[in-house]
């Protein structure tokens, strides 16, 4: 909202500059967002009479001539042609500064001394459409009577000081979208008295009628318009405004049309109620009906464009179609014409919803449908409608017939609340009187009565205690409020289980080389088609019902993409050994919880993706095997993995502890990488770290360290290359009689004399007993157990 | 006898000392000292002496062999040192050759700023909540004040699963879950990835992040906001960050306000960060609305609270300087080790 301070000045004595005024009203809840001082870039410009006018002796185009700034006579060159003796005009002198940071200096043109420069219309920074009886390629020619003003400042002879402050209006206070509003904060802010000069717009004496001048209005929403008022203008004369109106509407950055409309438009920005203008003529029966549209319901809106309207939309009709868009646009067909001869102003208040849907529905945000959609007072519809006559009146437009049209059904609520001190201060962390407080608030116009404050009609968002106290600290002041500590029980600051288990696992992945990355949410169907996501995990998928793009359409029920298209992007930026994890989240609707209106499965998972020289599928599991370790779990199985297919078949695996998978890992199917343009070879791991922190288990108990020495035996077996290591190493355990400390796997070898399809995988076992020395004649027999056993199950061959 | 000694004594003495390395001394220990060496020889020929000569020619050989073995152990500790400073001479490295460290990761910008702020806030007694971030509707908008035709809940701005299910748009969402859960006292802040149907650009993105904070006690006031927030501020931005509350309007706080800090780049002399106005806006905070407390189950005429909220990113961009949003989210490993 903008708004001019001469405007704020019929509101309250304003006695800082404009800089400082949008410093203070920024304190006290208006926030303001530029000022704008026009007038202050034109330095040194004044008026002039052109004395003489003689053709420069070395340039056709060139004229030379004397002009009189009353202090002395000049002498200007200059190219201008339409100028002529006698004109007055600006002269920017030696010195002069001009809008845009331009500095005039004496100089020569051609040889010829020039002391200053004639101004355009433009050169003055000003709009040629505001000065219609100059041309914009040519001198400003100032109008005779000034030659009275010769050597004044063109600022003042021209009034071109104006200073704008533009607020930015937080949605509570639709009040302070009009000039009355901002004034009355002025006026509070500034410590003055508000003048409130339109204080009894509503006690006027128009009396109520059912018709005027053959006019009938009728409701059949009361549910979208809560009061619609008419007013009859008689013998109007469409014609241009006055310079002041045009002058201020300008200020608040609307356009002057003619008299009628900007009326409407001047009681919008003066009380904050947006109003409407229609020929009579142009209502068919007569009759205005505020109801519904229908379905599909065109009207073409005074910007010419056909708008589509539906059962939502609320419309002000005459017997047979639309006239104009509640709260939103008029329509074309009753628009005010020149030769328009009675108008009814209307002042009506509507449903906000429905006013801001409305206008998003037809793509239209008026001046009009953001402040209906605020929830205005319907109070202050009288006030306008009054006031617009008024203007009629005073500017001569029309006769006004002194009836009105009023149809309110139920009418506006006015808030009560308990003026509770206490509860108030303490709220705020203050201390201050009742008194004072009830200064402050009859201040705003809020009236206290039996410790009651009363919200007038144009506050519709004081409710609560709450917004009493915001009112009181606006105006003791946010910047007075001291900073304490909350004085209550201490309460625990830790991180919990997972939190804690989520900090270590980031710790680990990042002293292990590995960086954190962080990716959308969001994936493509394509995205999860290029990884090759399997059927029923894609079933499970989100779909976003408005996304921004194709590609942001879904939930990923799966992290793979997300890790895939940022190990893409690194490969393709040629960025070698790339190592990341993300711990982020899958979300799952599995069992239609969105559709029953419940939050679906949102599991954390830690995703880690490499590639490089020196990582291999045995680095992923190690790392993995870290994570595990930092997470406190020690049990769990690893299985061979064969059907996920964005995995390389045969590299792939399971972790699972109980009967839950809780880790998948492995190199990226070579048909993935193909899809991501990734020519080596790269791994992938998916961690859920919502189940794995179900397994966690903290307990850590010391156990002795041994006192016994070790027992140390290599074995060396042949074995058919599909046998598994850990086969071998579960029927090691299984034979070992518990005494089985460690079976570290230190060489697996393969060559012509081991045979094809063979490999020597080769162990060093440490036996101990943690309460005496181990002898061979223990040791022995378990060896041969192992070895029988190794043989028997799985055909092994001891290598000697 | 006596002479023989002698002489044995003086030429060892010399040969000792001239002896050059570990094996001459070796070999000279062998001549001496070994079991066929010259004065093993001599005792052995000790049977032709008088039974008055034996002692004392013994003691006297005996007396010469401590005093070659002397001599030999000087002379080999010295030897060792000598060949121990010649491998330290021929072991000396170049210093300066890289590493062989395992290279470290890093943890990213976004989590560095959580991790931050939530350290400072564990130590301030609070705990650290999460939320789902395909939500209800009702928890983000309605239980927080927000009415039905309230702009934030349109589709341009919010992303919609049904009509009942979203994609938070704020933290805020997980305020109401704890308040339905727990009973105060409440102290708590929640980081999270919030999403907004902004496009893409070097400002916005759909997803970013938010930290929230709510406390919900007894007699809970806005200068304990304030102090609050700027404890948290010098924690986080500076000891010498300031903060300055100014009015705003939220549908979940009354009362409201937008709370600066003094620009943690140029301290609030003006720079490119502050737009050279000396303070940054932080965050959005106020006391919890009545409404609020009522929708989640707390009584507000015995209870009172305050909320705040800040986006991540801005952080992190204003703190590590980065100038375009999505180098966050665009994950190259050359931006990322930085961090």
């Amino acid at each position: 909202m903008k708004a001019s301070i001469e405007w704020l000045e019929e509101y309250s004595d304003i006695d800082v500059d404009s800089v400082k005024l949008g410093d203070i009203l920024t304190m006290t809840g208006s926030k303001v967002e530029t000022v704008e001082q026009k007038g202050n870039d034109i330095k040194n410009v004044v008026v002039g009479k052109i004395l003489e006018i003689e053709k420069h002796p070395d340039a056709d185009k060139l004229v030379v001539t004397k002009v009189d700034v009353k202090t002395e006579i000049l002498q200007i060159v200059t190219g201008a042609n339409n100028i002529k003796v006698n004109d007055i005009v600006p002269i920017a002198k030696d010195g002069a500064e001009l809008p845009g940071g331009v500095k005039i200096k004496t100089g020569k043109l051609r040889g010829i001394d020039s002391c200053g420069m004639m101004c355009s219309v433009g050169e003055l920074g000003l709009d040629v459409n505001d000065y219609p009886n100059q041309i914009e390629h040519g001198i400003m020619i100032l109008d005779k009577s000034l030659e009275k003003d010769l050597g004044k400042n063109i600022v003042e002879v021209l009034n071109l000081k104006e200073d704008i402050i533009d607020f930015e209006i937080t949605p509570n206070r639709p009040d302070c979208l009009s000039i009355e509003g901002l004034g009355r904060e002025v006026a509070v802010s500034l410590g003055k008295e508000f003048k409130n000069p339109r204080k009894n717009l509503d006690e006027l004496n128009i009396e109520d009628k059912k018709e005027i001048e053959g006019l009938t209005v009728d409701i059949t929403a009361p549910d979208l318009c809560y009061r619609y008022i008419a007013r009859v203008v008689k013998n109007v004369k469409v014609g241009p405004s006055p310079e002041w109106m045009v002058r201020r509407l300008k200020a608040c950055g609307v356009r002057s049309i003619n008299n009628i409309v900007d009326i409407t438009n001047y009681v919008m920005l003066e009380l904050g109620q947006p109003m409407h203008a229609f020929d009579i003529n142009s209502i068919e029966g007569k009759h205005i009906t505020v109801r519904r549209a229908k379905e599909n319901e065109k009207i073409v809106t005074l910007d010419e464009q056909e708008r589509i309207l539906g059962e939502d939309n609320l419309v002000i009709a005459d017997d047979k179609k639309a006239v104009a868009i509640a709260g939103v646009m008029g329509g074309l067909n009753s628009e005010i014409e020149n030769d328009t001869e009675t108008v009814v102003f209307e002042s009506a208040v509507f449903n906000g919803g429905s006013v801001r849907k409305t206008a998003k529905k037809v793509g239209l945000r008026t001046e009009s449908s953001s402040r209906f959609e605020k929830g205005l007072s319907a109070e202050n519809a009288l006030r306008a409608i009054n006031r617009a006559v008024e203007l009629v009146e005073l500017i001569g437009a029309g006769e006004a017939v002194n009836e009105k049209i009023d149809v309110y059904p139920t009418k506006q609520k006015i808030n009560k609340i308990k003026l509770n001190v206490d509860k108030i201060n303490n709220l705020l962390g203050i201390n201050i009187s009742k008194e004072e407080m009830i200064k402050i608030l009859n201040k705003l116009e809020i009236k206290v009565e039996n410790d009651m404050a009363i919200a007038p009609y144009f506050r519709r968002d004081l409710e609560f205690v709450a917004d009493l106290a915001e009112e009181i600290v606006r105006f003791y002041g946010y910047d007075k409020l001291e900073t304490t500590l909350i004085n209550a029980d201490t309460t625990l600051g830790i991180r919990n289980k997972e939190q804690n288990i989520e900090k270590k696992i980031k710790e680990i992945l990042v002293s292990s080389g590995f960086s954190e990355i962080y990716t959308y949410g969001f994936v493509s169907s394509m995205d999860l088609e290029k990884s090759k996501i399997k059927e029923e995990t894609i079933k499970n998928a989100i779909t976003i019902m408005n996304p921004l793009s194709d590609e942001y359409k879904l939930m990923r029920p799966t992290t793979i993409p997300s890790m895939m298209q940022i190990l893409a992007l690194n490969n393709n930026k040629k960025n070698q050994n790339v190592k990341l994890f993300d711990l982020s989240r899958s979300y799952k609707n599995i069992n239609n919880e969105v559709e029953n209106g419940e939050v679906p499965l949102q599991e954390n998972i830690l995703t880690i993706g490499m590639y490089g020289d020196d990582v291999d599928f045995y680095t992923l599991k190690g790392i993995i095997e870290n994570v595990l370790e930092v997470s406190n779990i020690n049990r769990y199985e690893i299985e061979k993995e064969t059907k996920n297919e964005s995995y390389h078949p045969g590299r792939c695996a399971n972790l699972k502890v109980g009967i839950d998978v809780i880790a998948t890992l492995g190199e990226v199917h070579p048909e993935v990488l193909g899809n991501y343009d990734i020519e080596r070879r790269a791994y992938l791991a998916e961690v859920n770290v919502t189940k794995l922190v179900k397994y966690s288990r903290a307990n850590k108990k010391y156990v002795e360290v041994p006192k016994f020495p070790a027992v140390e035996r290599d074995i060396a077996v042949i074995v058919d290359e599909n046998v598994e290591v850990g086969q071998i190493e579960k029927l090691i355990v299984k034979k070992s009689k518990k005494l089985l400390e460690s079976a570290k796997l230190f060489d697996i070898y393969r060559n012509e004399k081991i045979g094809d399809n063979k490999k020597s995988v080769a162990y060093s076992l440490i036996f101990r007993n943690k309460n005496k020395s181990l002898s061979d004649e223990e040791i022995n027999p378990i060896m041969e157990a192992i070895i029988a056993e190794l043989e028997k199950q799985l055909g092994a061959e001891l290598r000697k | 006898m006596k002479e023989k000694i002698a002489k044995i004594k003086e030429t060892s003495i010399k040969e000792i000392e001239e002896c050059k390395n570990q094996k001459e001394l070796n070999d000279l220990k062998v001549k001496y000292l070994g079991k066929k060496g010259e004065l093993t020889l001599l005792l052995r020929g000790m049977g032709a002496l008088t039974p008055e000569e034996r002692p004392i020619i013994g003691s006297l050989v005996n007396k010469v062999r401590d005093e070659i073995n002397n001599l030999v152990e000087e002379k080999e500790v010295k030897f060792k040192k000598e060949e121990l400073q010649r491998k330290l001479e021929t072991e000396n490295i170049d210093i300066t050759e890289p590493s062989k460290k395992i290279n470290l990761g890093s943890l990213h910008p976004i989590t560095q700023v959580i991790q931050e702020v939530e350290e400072t806030f564990l130590g301030m007694g609070y705990e650290i909540a999460d939320g789902p971030e395909v939500e209800k509707a009702i928890y983000n908008f309605d239980k927080l004040n927000t009415p039905p035709d309230h702009p934030a809940r349109d589709i341009q701005d919010t992303f919609y699963i049904t009509d009942n299910i979203i994609l938070r748009s704020q933290t805020s969402s997980v305020q109401a879950r704890v308040m339905e859960e727990k009973k105060p006292p409440i102290k708590i802040i929640c980081p999270g990835a919030v999403y907004r149907s902004d496009s893409v650009d070097a400002t916005h993105s759909p997803v970013f992040h938010q930290i929230e904070g709510l406390v919900i006690d007894k007699n809970i006031s806005m200068t304990d906001l304030k102090g609050t927030l700027e404890m948290f501020a010098k924690k986080c931005l500076g000891e010498n960050t300031k903060i300055r509350f100014r009015p705003h309007h939220f549908p979940f706080t009354e009362p409201s306000a937008e709370a600066d800090v003094s620009c943690f780049v140029c301290g609030g002399k003006g720079c490119k960060v502050c737009k050279g106005e000396g303070w940054i806006e932080l965050l959005g905070c106020g006391m919890v609305h009545p409404n609020v407390l009522k929708n989640c189950g707390i009584d507000p005429e015995e209870y009172s609270g305050f909320a705040f909220g800040f986006g991540v990113e801005r952080i992190a961009m204003a703190k590590f300087g980065i100038e375009d949003m999505r180098l966050l989210f665009e994950n190259d490993v050359r931006f990322l080790k930085q961090f």
